[in-house]
């Protein structure tokens, strides 16, 4: 028995120790790459999982960590996340920080009047120094010396002579061949040599060139200045913006409080699309849900029943639609519904000679949309009321026949309040992931039929997630995400709040036992 | 602890060192990996840069790049399309292009379709628009005007086989309903002064326009033109003998030959516009291409291997091999004009127009496509339908 503790101890300490030697790798690869963020996260990390192991007082914890550590990573940081993009202008021109984008301004350069080109040749001392010699078009050449270029005579004997008659060598620098000129180029790349006033820099593999700088970032009042036009371009709504307005692209990121819920709230045809959208979102996964439920459960009730023959056979071809994937089932049914091609409009058409507009009449798409999402969501209800069905007693059902009761009032007053407390809350998470339903909408209808008359994109079968899909990243330049979190997270709040409606209205999350 | 220091202190050092060697990574679509592994084999001999070559699905390179290079972590090449650079542009992820003498060798639009902001910021690779594409079979001869391709559709249609003579993607697609359009004037974003896209200047409503949309609502109306097709309907409809000519792309051609299909590529039918004359239907031209990263840290390395590798006749020639679409690098064109596919599609490509590649673009569609689906349904008249979605386009814009 010893023995075997002594063994688990070692294992324990033995994996904790490699974690450990783990997290001190990663840590110091973190400092090397600057991301101190990432660093304090790894730090807290590994302390807390020490503790937990090797202190006694923590043992609970050892297994509710990995819990509360898959909630803070999967629910509590996107959360905090998508709110903290809520608050910025993140969107197509602000992607950048300010920091980058002042770098990368700072990195331009624009060719002066006289541009010049030279040719060179890069040379290489062994202590890995590196200098080159330009050539002019004039015939003059420039040796590179720190950072400035200083005429030279390339006749000085110091300078070596290879057979072609260029210069191969010079004191202890040896020349590059092209394919070592390949392996330094981002040496090369870097350097910035001045000459009389000007910068001379690497133009293309073969040249260097001159250049000017075209913009100078002044910290004491946050601006660029255009250093070929001299106009100052001030820092305004994540934009270097001159005085008549011009902006410089790139733009980058900054915080604007609450001017994204503002836009959505106030927004006149936003406010004017709510209501109906919202209506139809709400219908949409009422609808489906009551409908999936009751087939679900009269499938479920009728399976359960042990005189029916071949259950299994029924159960296995009823779940099909649950077991194929819904992206796939989607488009095969926006297939068939559709009016000039679709089988379903055939069969119609053989049957009574009419045609329906499916997804192209408001109704009808809508009929079309809940019918399908019925079929591709009661085969979880079937599941979820079968095992509630079986979990109720057998004995509740004999006592009840004994007493007289009919079928329809054992159904209505022992399966009935049995099944709810078990299947309610059920109910409730699945109409809140139909109100999200995205996929569906926009595999079968994108939301359409559109609507003549709209303020916004909002069609006639989009639901609030679609509809904002749609402003938030088919309106202005594309990709508004500060404004997409923001309706996330309203569309957040007003699921959490019909939840918790439904939740006291139902009582499912109370005590079962006062159900009974 | 000085001996720990010591470490970290050389780990430094070898790192920074071990970062100086150049590597170029390149994001490229399956069709293209192939040419650019073998290309860099040679490159490597040549220079010793070694270049990596990841393949990601095309359509996934745009939204990968933007998450990836602001954080120093994306690849110093991608493989794109044009209509891609405004938004990238703007966003800041993207270095210009010099040429230098190189920009003889490229067709001038597809240069042009690069540009953004003045700046070239993208080498062209193959350009791609569409055209008709006809069962031999089903056509005894092509109608070069729309008033013939009507009296065709009104012989050969019948919807209860089903047959019909012509079939596109309209359910809603506005990219392939823009050569209706364009024939008479229509147009997504016109010209500002300087010759750059003004996103406030909106002609999906003109004269133009409306008259290729009438076309659209009267060939539904009289059931000449089924609506409501999606891709996978067309090519149903297409391979399956039911449609005599699709409006489709190069991207068809390869199933159509697989498909046991005779088929013929021509010019989409001329329109007669209000003043009588006809006008060809311009479609968009699309073009895809090389692109460097404003994030990599071996930018002269990655133009020099664009410019002087990729903008080779045998490079562009493999290219094209491997997915055939009109080159936009000229000397190679001349190699391949002699194929049939190439130059029918390329002759309805030189009347076409680039796709806009501004990022204001990402307003137009939706508004553009409701507006189509309004009028295929017969909810809204073209100009109704069309009036209101220049207006919603011009209200995301904030144009005043």
């Amino acid at each position: 028995m010893a023995g075997r503790e002594v063994v688990a101890q070692g294992a324990k300490l033995g994996l904790l120790a490699l974690l450990d030697a783990a997290a001190v790798w990663a840590a110091v690869s973190l400092l090397l790459r600057g991301d101190h963020l990432l660093l304090a996260v790894l730090a807290a990390g590994a302390l807390l999982l020490n503790f937990v192991v090797l202190s006694r007082r923590a043992y609970p914890l050892r297994f509710l960590l990995p819990g509360l550590v898959f909630l803070f990573a999967m629910v509590v940081y996107p959360i905090g996340y998508t709110i903290n993009v809520s608050l910025t202008n993140l969107q197509t021109g602000n992607l950048l920080t300010k920091s980058q984008v002042i770098a990368q301004l700072e990195g331009r350069y624009y060719l002066p009047p006289d541009h010049a080109t030279f040719s060179y040749w890069a040379f290489r001392n062994p202590q890995g120094e590196l200098r080159v010699i330009l050539l002019a078009q004039d015939g003059r050449s420039y040796l590179s010396e720190g950072s400035q270029l200083l005429p030279v005579d390339l006749t000085d004997p110091r300078f070596v002579r290879g057979t072609d008659g260029t210069v191969v060598a010079f004191d202890d620098f040896t020349r590059l061949s092209l394919a070592q000129i390949y392996q330094s180029l981002p040496a090369l790349e870097r350097l910035d040599l001045m000459l009389e006033g000007v910068h001379v820099r690497l133009a293309t593999v073969r040249e260097f060139g001159t250049y000017l700088r075209k913009y100078e970032y002044l910290r004491d009042v946050d601006a660029i200045r255009d250093l070929e036009t001299g106009i100052v371009y001030t820092a305004r709504e994540g934009y270097f913006t001159s005085p008549d307005g011009v902006r410089i692209e790139p733009g980058f990121q900054i915080y604007v409080g609450f001017r994204n819920y503002l836009d959505v709230l106030t927004n006149p045809g936003i406010r004017a699309d709510f209501t109906r959208v919202f209506g139809w979102t709400v219908a949409w996964s009422f609808l489906t849900v009551f409908f999936s439920f009751w087939l679900g459960l009269v499938l479920a009730y009728l399976l359960n029943d042990p005189y029916v023959r071949g259950r299994f056979f029924y159960r296995s071809l009823l779940i099909i639609p649950y077991a194929m994937p819904a992206f796939i089932s989607a488009l095969v049914w926006a297939g068939l519904f559709n009016t000039d091609l679709g089988v379903i409009n055939r069969i119609i058409g053989e049957l009574f000679g009419t045609k329906v507009r499916w997804l192209q009449d408001p109704m009808w798409a809508r009929a079309a949309l809940i019918f399908i999402n019925v079929w591709l969501t009661y085969p979880y209800m079937m599941i979820v009321s079968l095992g509630a069905l079986q979990s109720i007693p057998k004995e509740m059902y004999e006592a009840a026949r004994v007493d007289g009761a009919t079928g329809w009032q054992r159904f209505w007053t022992i399966t009935m309040p049995l099944l709810w407390v078990s299947v309610a809350p059920l109910l409730i998470g699945s109409f809140a992931f139909t109100f999200n339903n995205f996929t569906i909408i926009w595999l079968v209808t994108a939301g359409r039929p559109a609507v003549l008359g709209a303020a916004t994109p909002a069609g006639a079968t989009d639901i609030l997630i679609s509809w904002t899909y749609r402003l938030a990243f088919e309106g202005d330049r594309g990709n508004q995400l500060g404004l997409a979190s923001a309706v996330s997270i309203i569309i957040f709040v007003i699921i959490a709040t019909i939840s918790a409606v439904n939740f006291r209205f139902t009582r499912a999350l109370e005590d079962v036992s006062r159900g009974v | 602890m000085k001996k720990l220091l010591l470490v970290v202190l050389g780990l430094t050092v070898g790192l920074a060192a071990f970062a100086q060697a150049p590597k170029l990574v390149i994001w490229a679509d399956d069709t293209r990996t192939p040419v650019l592994r073998d290309l860099a084999v040679e490159f490597k001999a040549i220079t010793g840069v070694e270049i990596e070559v990841v393949e990601i699905a095309f359509d996934q390179i745009r939204g990968q790049f933007i998450t990836a290079a602001p954080t120093g972590q994306g690849p110093d090449i991608i493989v794109g399309a044009h209509d891609w650079v405004g938004e990238l542009a703007a966003n800041g992820l993207l270095e210009p292009v010099d040429f230098g003498p190189k920009l003889a060798e490229f067709s001038v639009s597809s240069v042009q379709a690069f540009s953004y902001g003045g700046k070239n910021y993208g080498v062209p690779q193959g350009t791609e628009n569409i055209a008709i594409i006809y069962n031999k079979a089903l056509v005894p001869e092509m109608p070069k005007t729309w008033d013939e391709l009507l009296v065709f559709a009104r012989q050969i249609t019948d919807p209860t086989k089903p047959m019909y003579a012509l079939v596109f993607q309209n359910g809603p697609d506005p990219y392939h309903w823009f050569p209706m359009l364009s024939a008479c004037g229509g147009y997504v974003f016109g010209p500002d002064a300087s010759g750059a896209l003004n996103p406030c200047d909106v002609g999906l409503a003109n004269e133009g326009a409306l008259r290729g949309a009438q076309l659209f609502a009267d060939m539904i109306e009289e059931g000449l033109l089924p609506a409501g097709v999606s891709w996978d309907t067309m090519r149903a409809l297409f391979f399956g003998g039911n449609a005599a000519m699709v409006i489709s792309g190069p991207w068809l051609v390869a199933d159509t030959k697989a498909a046991g299909i005779d088929y013929g590529i021509a010019m989409i039918p001329s329109i007669q516009c209000a003043d009588g004359s006809y006008g060809v239907p311009k479609p968009f031209i699309g073009v895809q291409g090389f692109m460097v990263s404003a994030f990599s840290q071996n930018k002269l390395l990655a133009f020099d291997f664009l410019l002087n590798y990729i903008a080779t006749t045998d490079t562009m020639l493999a290219l094209y091999n491997r997915n055939p679409r009109p080159p936009a690098h000229l000397p190679t064109f001349e190699l391949v004009k002699s194929d049939p596919d190439i130059a029918a599609f390329g002759l309805q490509g030189q009347n076409g127009i680039p796709m806009p590649n501004i990022p204001e673009m990402a307003s137009v569609w939706g508004a553009w496509a409701d507006a189509q689906s309004l009028i295929a349904n017969g909810q809204a008249t073209p100009e109704q339908a069309l009036q209101e979605a220049v207006q919603k386009i011009k209200a995301a814009l904030k144009c005043p």
